[in-house]
This record gives structure tokens, sequence and C-alpha cells, in this order.
């Protein structure tokens, strides 16, 4: 590692986040968070990652939609994140933070409706909780050896009440939970900690990882298959190939026997307006 | 059969790097017909729906009616329960311990604490350095042996444990002798398959395995009388109610009511 790298390795990445936290909350006025401010602050949705602003994928992990969702991800953070900075290094661990929040807000973006908006760091925080489990399993004998130890089996626990909790509660985005554990568990463990595990296991892994992130970040914020993109691209066409985008979109709308351009017409000038939602918050 | 469980051990990761590519793919696809490209996208998503409905089906109607499915299921999770718990610390050890000082002892420990954890390259490397270097050691051609079994090569697999079974009879309580009798089965020579079966059973007992192998060979030589015996006996054979032997039991069974159903060329 040479100078630059090694001064970057001695950033206190958890306190910068903790502070990001901090700062926007501030911005977007915690005690009567305002809809508004929060999408100008970086909400995410995934109509809005679909037009050209992929950076929603990472800024709404820094967000949050009120002072306890705050207090509560914040207190979370605090316990989990300096010794995982620890143990991984600051870059890795900045890495962590940002594939795990990458992770939750592609899955927001595949499977929420185009204009629900989300706000949390929880997603990045149950990648951290998935970059625990994936340490546990590398670390011990053999991959499931971390299950004799209570502190472990503690931790799943943890992650399971969590995930129980999610779909119990409304406002809460189990989805984006899910994806951000998914994320931070598949980097840890093919990525982050080598360690004794078998070379071309851990490539092809690293390689799958890669392709896999990537190419449903690129579905994010490419969905050809969803209306809302393909109306979009088709206001931005002309000719031809406006109006096979706008049969697309009707097609991908009313379902592929019915191509009616003139009633996802009507539906797209009504719904694409600027309303603004209430945030699905993520604890 | 090595071919499939190779296929089968890249299987999840050639599943990650296809969802992965899906959308780039579709994307160029969109680039030149966008109704296409929301048509066969609606048809993936179809497609994955009745896959998965129609594989919940069949599964489920397995495990109610097929009596081999309950027990290939339990071998399933049995095999994956062995991937993941399967301690790697010995192997490293050896390999560290084989690194300062090389010894066939050590190319024969390293060769079979690879096999146990599933990385034949690196058992094959090791154990054709203990073969070579020992050629009078049982127990290294039968480990040999079961590598070259698991790797699709019965023919020199064959060669291996008769070399272990003639260095040291009943090697390894007799798997020496019913692996050699595996290999000629596999081979095709089902008459000599079957003397080797009936030579392990005389001398090692039956289990619910080489019971099963037996009835196929008898079967296979035309003794459908013998066979079936050979079956009950794998039915009912005694033993402890591991996967593998409920495995058997279950195909053994099957074969008593269907006489023509397909024998399971080896476990999952």
């Amino acid at each position: 590692m040479n100078d630059g790298l090694r001064r970057l390795d001695e950033l206190p990445v958890t306190l910068l986040v903790a502070l990001a936290y901090l700062l926007c909350a501030l911005w977007t006025d915690p005690f009567a968070p305002d809809p508004q401010a929060l999408e100008r602050a970086g909400w995410l949705t995934p109509l809005a990652a679909a037009s050209g602003e992929g950076w929603r994928l990472f800024s709404y992990a820094f967000l949050h939609g009120g002072i306890v969702h705050l207090l509560f991800n914040l207190a979370m953070f605090a316990q989990i994140a300096p010794p995982l900075e620890r143990s991984l290094g600051s870059l890795r661990f900045a890495l962590l933070y940002a594939v795990a929040a990458l992770g939750g807000g592609i899955a927001a973006c595949l499977l929420y409706d185009v204009r629900q908006p989300v706000v949390g760091g929880s997603g990045a925080l149950f990648g951290m909780l998935g970059a625990l489990v994936a340490m546990n399993m590398r670390s011990g004998r053999h991959l499931l050896s971390f299950l004799d130890f209570a502190g472990p089996r503690r931790l799943l626990g943890t992650i399971a009440a969590n995930l129980v909790i999610g779909f119990l509660l409304p406002f809460v985005s189990n989805t984006a939970h899910i994806g951000g554990l998914l994320a931070g568990f598949l980097l840890t463990f093919y990525w982050l900690w080598p360690g004794r595990a078998e070379p071309r296991t851990v490539w092809r892994g690293r390689l799958a990882t890669v392709v896999l992130l990537g190419g449903l970040s690129f579905g994010s914020l490419c969905p050809v298959w969803r209306w809302d993109w393909l109306w979009l691209q088709s206001e931005r066409a002309s000719g031809p190939r406006q109006e096979a985008l706008q049969r697309a979109a009707a097609m991908a709308y009313f379902g592929v026997r019915t191509a009616d351009a003139g009633l996802v017409a009507r539906f797209a000038e009504r719904e694409l307006e600027e309303v603004p939602q209430p945030p699905q918050r993520r604890r | 059969m090595s071919a499939a469980r190779a296929a089968l051990r890249h299987l999840p990761f050639a599943l990650l790097l296809l969802v992965g590519l899906c959308p780039v793919l579709l994307y160029l696809w969109h680039q030149q017909d966008p109704e296409s490209a929301v048509r066969l996208a609606h048809g993936i998503h179809r497609l994955l729906q009745q896959t998965l409905l129609a594989t919940g089906l069949v599964l489920l109607g397995l495990l109610l009616l097929f009596p081999p499915a309950r027990a290939g299921l339990r071998l399933c999770f049995a095999h994956l329960h062995r991937q993941f718990t399967t301690d790697r610390g010995p192997l490293l050890q050896a390999l560290g311990e084989l690194r300062h000082f090389a010894s066939p002892q050590r190319h024969f420990e390293v060769g079979r604490l690879a096999l146990a954890a599933g990385d034949l390259p690196l058992a094959a490397q090791h154990l054709d350095a203990a073969a070579a270097q020992t050629p009078d050691v049982a127990a290294v051609h039968y480990q040999y042996g079961r590598l070259l079994l698991r790797l699709g090569q019965p023919a020199a697999a064959r060669g291996a444990f008769a070399t272990a079974e003639r260095l040291d009879p009943g090697h390894a309580f007799g798997d020496a002798l019913l692996q050699h009798g595996r290999a000629l089965w596999l081979l095709g020579q089902e008459s000599a398959a079957t003397a080797v079966f009936l030579s392990h059973r005389q001398r090692h007992g039956g289990s619910a395995q080489s019971l099963y192998w037996l009835g196929q060979a008898l079967r296979r030589t035309g003794d459908a009388a013998a066979a079936h015996d050979a079956f009950a006996a794998a039915a009912t054979a005694p033993g402890p109610r591991t996967a593998e032997a409920d495995w058997y039991r279950a195909w053994a069974r099957l074969q008593l009511h269907r006489p023509r159903a397909t024998p399971p060329r080896s476990t999952p």
C-alpha cells in the first residue's frame, strides 16, 4: 500500500458517516422532516434513479425520516461500525458501506413502485451485519463452526429479530434491508476476507459478485422492462423510435397483448407529475 | 456423472452471472427493438414464475409419492452439511508441513484431506505423488481409487482398488473390495462385478449399499430371482440409518415393487 492509500486508510470513516447522518438530518429538519427537502437532499425513488439520478442509490443512505429514525440508526451504527472498521480497515469499511447501500438501493429500485421514496442508513447497517456473518464464517475451521459460540449466534438472532420487526411494522423497508444484507455478505465473503478459502472459488465468487452488482445497478438505472423509464425515454426521442418506445411503454404497463400508447400517455401525464409522497423509512 | 457434479458445483456462480448479465443483455436488445425487449422481459418473468411453481409442485409430488425423493433430499442436505462443516484446519496444517518437508506420507495426508474437503485437483496432485513414491501402501491406492471414481475414471479406479485389495486384503473394512466391484460395474463388466460383490458379501457381510449394487449386477447378468433376493435384503439391511444407507434402502424397495425402474448410477 502506498503512502496516499495508507493515509486514506487512516480516515475515521465511522465518525465521518455519523457526522454525515447528523448534518443531513440538520439539513432536512429531523423534528419535522419536509418531503421536498428530503427529495432535494437525495431520497431514492426508482423513477428518479432511472431518470439519470444514479447518485441517489448512495445518497439515500445518509438521510433519515425523523429524529427517532435517526437516533435508532445512529445507535446501531455506533455499536456495529467501530469494531468492523478496526477489523477491515477504513478503506474497506467505506467500500462495504457504499456497496451495502447500493445493494439496498438496487433492491428498492427493482421491487418497489416507481414513485415510492426510500431513506435511511439501515440497508447499509444490515450490510455490516451481513459482513459480520461472513467474517465469522471465514474465520472458523469450517464455514459453520461459528455456530458453536454464543456471540455469533446472537448476531444471527439480531438479524432475524430485525427482519421480523421489519415485516411487522409499516414504513419499514425490509426489501432494502435484505438487499443490503446480501450485498454486505457477498462483498465480505468473496472480496474483503479471502483468508483460507480456495483461490479458485474466491475468484469465481468475486467475478460473480462484481457482475451481479454491476448488472443489477445497470438494471436499476436502465430498467428496459418498466413503463415509466420507457416513457421518459420516448419523450427524449423522435420519429419512429419515439413511437416504438411509446408502444413498448404501453406493453410494459398493460401487458404484452395490449399496446395502446394513448392510454399510457394519459396515465403518464397523471402519474409522472411531481407529487411528493411521505418517505418509506428504514429503521 | 463427474461432469454433472462439476456442472452442479459451477451452477450457483453461473446463475449469479446470468442474473447480473440479464439487464445488460436486455438493454442491448432494447436498443434494437424496444417492444420485443419488453416482450422478452415479460416472458422471462412469466417463465421464472411458472418454473418456480412447477418445480415446487413436482418436488411436493415426488416427496409424497416417490420414496427415493425423500431419501435423496436427506442425502442432499447431508452432503451440503458435510461441505459446510468439513474442518479445513488439518488440511492447511498438512499443507504447511509439506512446504517445510516433503515426504510421501505428507503428500498422502494432504491428498486424503483434500479429497475429504472436496478439493479434487489438489487431492489428485498429492495422491498422484504419493502413489508414485509409495507403490506398496494399500491406503494410498484406496484413496487414489476413490479420487479417480469421483473424477469419472472407473478403469483407472478399478486398477487402484485391485492393487489396494491385493496389498491388504479387506482394506478399509472391505470398502476397497466393494469399490472395486463398483468400478467393474461402471465399466460394464457385470459378471466380474457380481463375483466381487458376492465375495464382499461372503467376507464382510452386507450393507444396504453393497446389497443394492449386488442386486443391480445380478439383474444385469439375467438372474432376476437372485437380484430380487438381494434387493429384499438391501431394503431391510441392518445398520445405521445414515442418509446414504437410507438412499439405497429406498431404491431397493422401489426395485422390489417396480422391477423396471431406472437405477441410480451413483449417489447425488
